[in-house]
């Protein structure tokens, strides 16, 4: 099934810590192979290397740019993780909210404002 | 997540949620533990279960099958490890099939097979503080860095946008 091997192989290239640090960098704005092995201190090569497992897993897209091939973040090779986590993350939201209305049903009590916030919302503060 | 979820991450791998909810701990820990009660809130909204066999002790499970909007079903099971009314209940969470299989997500092939949930009832002034904790089971190197991503995305709101997500990943460290 072609989705489950894309999600498998994406969550496999960011396994690899050296490629979450170009994920990083390359976040910042579009690099040359060699723009990113001077700034994470590897040899050509192995950037190289780790830029071809990250295009064919698409989280990187490349372009070129008259003498160089500048390297970029393809937000589409996010969206197997993206999801994922969303998904999980709704599961448990909406169960608890369903939760709340479902205990204040069993005592009699109003329902409470649903906590599940609108789509735009910007991310809150999170404490530890 | 929501306001009222607080969230924090242990060090290492493992994830908690905690969340409050306006019921004696009794009563929520009888609404986590009835197949009945469970039916009436578990999953997210549109789904609802469409078949359930519970065996609560330790040793015993819970298999369910969560109908989803689209028609699909999908299938829980969880094997008990330990129940203590009304405070603890540990258990070992897989995927499911309809013949109580082990399976993956398609979603995300490489999360772990077991994860490990602890959740625990703590009466406060008559307000249950649920806390949920989750790690990975005699897992591989591959699902644990699996779970710690996708844990630590939770954390940082990648539940959110894409946005949001990219900038995640320009502060994570290897």
């Amino acid at each position: 099934m072609a989705r489950l091997s894309t999600t498998t192989d994406v969550f496999n290239a960011i396994a690899e810590p050296q490629r979450r640090d170009i994920l990083a960098l390359l976040a910042k704005g579009e690099r040359s192979v060699n723009e990113v092995a001077d700034s994470l201190r590897m040899l050509q090569p192995r950037a190289s290397k780790h830029l071809r497992v990250l295009r064919e897993v698409g989280l990187v897209s490349v372009r070129d740019a008259g003498q160089q091939r500048l390297y970029s973040i393809d937000a589409q090779g996010l969206k197997p993780i993206h999801d994922w986590v969303s998904h999980f993350e709704r599961f448990w939201t909406e169960s608890f909210d369903r939760l709340d209305a479902y205990l204040a049903e069993l005592q009699g009590k109003p329902s409470p404002a649903r906590s599940t916030p609108p789509v735009k919302e910007k991310k809150h503060g999170r404490k530890h | 997540m929501a306001a009222n979820t607080d969230r924090s991450s242990a060090a290492g791998e493992s994830f908690v949620l905690t969340r409050t909810f306006d019921a004696p701990r009794d009563l929520m820990f009888k609404v986590w533990t009835d197949p009945d009660h469970l039916a009436r809130w578990f999953g997210p909204k549109g789904t609802n279960i469409v078949k359930a066999d519970m065996d609560l002790r330790p040793g015993g499970s819970y298999h369910y099958g969560l109908g989803m909007p689209d028609g699909s079903v999908m299938w829980g099971l969880w094997n008990f490890v330990e129940i203590k009314s009304p405070e603890k209940i540990v258990l070992i969470q897989h995927f499911s099939d309809e013949r109580r299989g082990v399976t993956r997500h398609p979603m995300a092939p490489t999360w772990p097979l077991k994860t490990l949930s602890s959740t625990t009832f703590t009466e406060v002034n008559g307000k249950t503080l649920l806390t949920l904790h989750w790690s990975p089971h005699e897992a591989t190197e591959l699902e644990r860095k699996t779970f710690i991503d996708g844990m630590s995305g939770m954390e940082q709101g990648w539940g959110g946008t894409m946005e949001q997500l990219v900038a995640y990943l320009a502060k994570i460290q290897g």
